[in-house]
């Protein structure tokens, strides 16, 4: 056995250790940080449902029309698609864009125009090397995002859906189902579905100031961006625990070659010993 | 008068919640009084001044923006942001202020013109509630 071959596994070796030293304290980050993703996904929950509730309210009290609720023939859809900033995060990143793009191909072959919006540095170069058309992008907003960085996507995405711009928007982002599995999901935002289902008594004396179909327009600017801030919330503690799941499993493997390449080693010393030992002997055989 | 119940929700916490006698709000048509029994009554609030009245004191608080909601013995207020007269950071508003100013004097389009006009006035809020202007 040479002494080279030895070097080289010796190399390998602090090579590994010092990718582990990166996953593990990557895997560590991760941890802390889905922990805070999600104290602010659950913090959420109140502000949005009160929300939801009222305009459910509002439609059940009243028959009034909207262009938020206007049931028309979809023929444009803006597609709202969240994913990370940052990969090595396993395949976080691949598998909601892979559902964003079937979508948006099933939608074209049904003939409507799509545009995306692109929330996260990877959503927006997957979309924007493909032949897809972009109208927004919005890069690294997902780790500090204020409520107002949500109002102003938000209010925009009302506006030109007043404008008749499109006629439907969906949200496809990744949910957080436990620590070890996260789900791409779709959603369609608009036009406001699924408001009557919520049933229950009509209050016909409810007072609404200045009247049903403004309060309710005015809510929804804050209705998108309850749904868009706890999507971005949601999708950003996915890609923590996809990392954290990665990471994990990336130590675990600089372990198990670290221990292989260990074993390497030693039989290659101890065969270097044997081997000297043995010269060493032969030679004094020789010498008497 | 009579105390009822408030709660006012935000989409970090649930920023108060107790009992009070008298709410001053204001609506996109007006101000608008809240005693105990009012009618149910659902409004849009604008950014304004939002008063509390606790042990016969009216806190003061800014808000900008969102939804109240009335009903005879309780009242919910749902709201992207409000923060209590005291605790208003002075030096952040007077930045965003003039952050808001110069965009709105460079003018590039409609869209960041109004977005800007919204901001000034959450700014301005801000700084009239904190007693600064």
């Amino acid at each position: 056995m040479a002494t080279a071959n030895m070097k080289d596994v010796k190399r390998r070796i602090k090579s590994v250790e010092s990718t582990k030293q990166i996953t593990k304290a990557m895997q560590l980050v991760a941890t802390s940080k889905m922990r805070r993703a999600k104290e602010r996904a659950v913090a959420v929950q109140p502000f949005f449902e009160t929300l939801f509730n009222s305009m459910c309210e509002i439609s059940r009290d009243n028959d009034f029309t909207s262009v938020f609720t206007s049931k028309v023939e979809k023929k444009n859809t803006l597609m709202i698609v969240i994913a990370g900033d940052r990969g090595l995060a396993g395949g976080f990143n691949v598998n909601v864009l892979k559902k964003a793009a079937a979508k948006a191909d099933d939608l074209k072959q049904k003939g409507r125009t799509v545009s995306i919006m692109a929330i996260g540095k990877k959503a927006v170069e997957y979309f924007s090397k493909r032949d897809y058309n972009v109208t927004d992008t919005f890069s690294e907003i997902a780790e500090g995002l204020s409520m107002y960085g949500a109002m102003d996507i938000a209010e925009d995405v009302a506006s030109r859906f007043k404008k008749g711009e499109f006629d439907s928007v969906d949200l496809i982002y990744t949910t957080f189902v436990s620590a070890i599995t996260q789900e791409p999901c779709e959603m369609a935002i608009l036009p406001v579905e699924n408001l009557t289902s919520w049933g229950g008594q009509r209050h016909a004396s409810c007072v609404y100031d200045p009247s049903p179909e403004e309060v309710f327009e005015g809510m929804i600017p804050s209705y998108l961006c309850g749904l868009l801030y706890s999507a971005i919330v949601d999708s950003f503690a996915s890609e923590q625990a996809a990392r954290r799941a990665a990471m994990e499993s990336a130590s675990d493997n600089a372990d198990e070659m670290i221990e292989n390449l260990s074993l390497m080693y030693n039989r290659a010393r101890q065969a270097q010993i044997t081997q000297e030992l043995t010269e060493i002997s032969s030679a004094s055989l020789n010498d008497s | 008068m009579t105390p009822y119940t408030i709660k006012i929700i935000t989409p970090e916490k649930t920023f108060f919640q107790g009992e009070t006698t008298q709410i001053i709000a204001k609506t996109t048509t007006g101000n608008v009084g809240i005693l105990k029994g009012h009618i149910p009554y659902v409004a849009n609030l604008v950014s304004s001044p939002f008063l509390i009245e606790v042990d016969g004191t009216l806190k003061e608080a800014a808000i900008s923006g969102g939804i109240i909601k009335v009903s005879p013995d309780n009242v919910t207020v749902v709201t992207n942001a409000i923060e209590w007269a005291d605790e208003i950071d002075v030096a952040r508003a007077e930045r965003s202020k003039k952050n808001a100013e110069e965009r709105m004097k460079r003018n590039e389009s409609q869209k960041e013109f109004d977005r800007a006009e919204k901001k000034l006035k959450r700014a301005l809020n801000r700084l009239i509630v904190a007693g600064k202007r």
